[in-house]
């Protein structure tokens, strides 16, 4: 299968370059590991909910190096030889995506293996957090391709920066939105972090999730993945001319 | 039977014409130079031939199939060498192949990594990572990669461009042995290289095929004593 064929370089692309590992997985359990250490006082800082913020700020760092990776390819000669080759455009994407999916089970697995040692109660709701967090990675994914396709390899660092940014600011992972002020409560609420920070802490924790938080990613999740692969079938052809 | 014919190709941009009303036939077997200053048309002509941009106007057949038509049944029939090395910076030469064969579905891929690995001389930096290559071998796996599925048609695009003379003489060496073999579209600003290694020779200006012929039909045609006074007459209109 070509697609499998790509998914398995893009792998090992990634795999190779030391600081996307460093950010992907070292940071966030650096993270992780610290602010149970210094013991903040608040509900986000609890392990139940921080390791879910963790997931997501992994995430960002995921679109950051997607979309390097990709704006890479295209700076580069070989999308133009892989172009006359028969891969189509579905290879592509999915490639993509699917060269991800290890990375991201990896994180997961190693995120709640430092929680539980680090005192997060042992659940079957663990499992169903990994699965969920495969969801939501996809929007991540997503906004990697759509940013990698939009921007030079130069480029894609700063503008994928600006995802783990929000992330950091919007998803309410450090603070909760209210203590800012309302204007930036509907911020949180426009944007999809916070809404996958919510659902990924309901399904860890067995708490209701709001039909609002489901709407909000959803949509995000759909229009973003419609877009990256317009985005990027479009200049695949245009890069090429 | 021609391998490659072009009926009136173009190619517009906006304004500006990148390839006007090209007409070209091109024989099974036959290594074709494309030749022509800066901004003539080649790599524009060689991207629609390979089917990686669609012309504006006009037809290609290749070997039989239309381009339009059957695209990807004549993608698995031809690859290319791009103008820029191709290859994937962090996977090492072995894997590079490896994962070129997987993407051309390569069904005795370890006996044609093998015969590149032979006939490129890749040994030595088998297990390298690409982007650990000087530009030389770069551009040597570039161009293995490029026959990792026995193309009938290979595009080659400037393959010598900025390598030592060592370097280049070897590439020519590589391309002679398989003239005759598969069907070859080379373009160069080199003039020796396409006077040693063409069959015949296209010159290109503005979009235009302005001439075509063998290296010593086109100096016999201006009445010149090289190939390159040859070029530079045509090229520019006998302005120079």
């Amino acid at each position: 299968m070509r697609m499998l064929n790509f998914a398995k370089r893009n792998f090992k692309e990634l795999v190779r370059d030391p600081l996307s590992l460093i950010f992907e997985i070292a940071l966030p359990i650096f993270l992780l590991f610290i602010f149970q250490q210094i013991k903040v006082p608040g509900e986000e800082y609890m392990l139940e909910n921080f390791t879910p913020g963790i997931i997501l700020f992994g995430f960002s760092f995921i679109t950051l190096f997607t979309s390097t990776l990709i704006a890479k390819d295209r700076g580069s000669s070989l999308l133009i030889r892989l172009g006359t080759s028969p891969m189509k455009s579905s290879d592509y994407i999915l490639g993509y995506i699917l060269s991800l999916i290890p990375i991201i089970l990896i994180q997961d697995i190693l995120f709640f293996i430092v929680a539980l040692l680090m005192g997060l109660s042992f659940s079957i709701n663990i499992i169903y957090t990994i699965l969920i967090s495969l969801v939501i990675s996809i929007l991540f994914i997503s906004f990697g391709i759509l940013i990698g396709s939009l921007v030079s390899e130069k480029a894609s660092g700063g503008v994928g920066s600006i995802i783990v940014q929000l992330v950091s600011f919007t998803s309410g992972m450090y603070f909760s939105k209210d203590l800012v002020g309302k204007g930036f409560a509907t911020i949180c609420e426009i944007l999809p972090f916070e809404s996958a920070l919510n659902i990924i802490r309901g399904v860890l924790n067995n708490s209701e999730i709001l039909t609002r938080n489901i709407i909000v990613f959803g949509v995000y999740t759909i229009i973003v993945v419609i877009l990256s692969i317009i985005v990027f079938k479009r200049k695949m052809v245009s890069d090429n001319k | 039977m021609y391998s490659i014919e072009t009926k009136n190709l173009t190619k517009k941009y906006k304004d500006k014409i990148a390839v006007n009303h090209m007409n070209l036939q091109i024989k099974e077997g036959e290594l074709f130079a494309l030749l022509g200053v800066n901004g003539a048309g080649k790599t524009t002509t060689i991207k629609m031939l390979s089917g990686l941009i669609l012309p504006t106007e006009g037809s290609i057949t290749i070997e039989n199939m239309n381009m339009k038509k059957d695209t990807l049944k004549i993608k698995e029939i031809l690859n290319v060498s791009p103008q820029e090395t191709a290859i994937a910076p962090n996977l090492s030469v072995k894997e590079n192949l490896e994962f070129m064969a997987g993407v051309y579905q390569i069904k005795n891929k370890d006996n044609k990594i093998k015969e590149l690995i032979k006939l490129f001389k890749l040994e030595e930096v088998l297990n390298k990572k690409a982007k650990t290559l000087s530009g030389g071998w770069q551009r040597k796996v570039s161009i293995a990669i490029s026959l990792i599925n026995d193309p009938k048609i290979l595009f080659l695009d400037e393959p010598t461009l900025g390598l030592d003379v060592i370097a280049r003489k070897e590439l020519w060496k590589i391309i002679s042995s398989l003239k005759g073999k598969i069907t070859i579209i080379l373009t160069t600003h080199y003039m020796e290289e396409a006077e040693s290694l063409s069959d015949r020779i296209g010159i290109m200006a503005n979009g235009n095929l302005i001439d075509i012929g063998t290296s010593k039909e086109l100096i016999k045609k201006t009445k010149t004593k090289s190939f390159e006074d040859a070029f530079i007459q045509i090229a520019t209109g006998g302005e120079l």
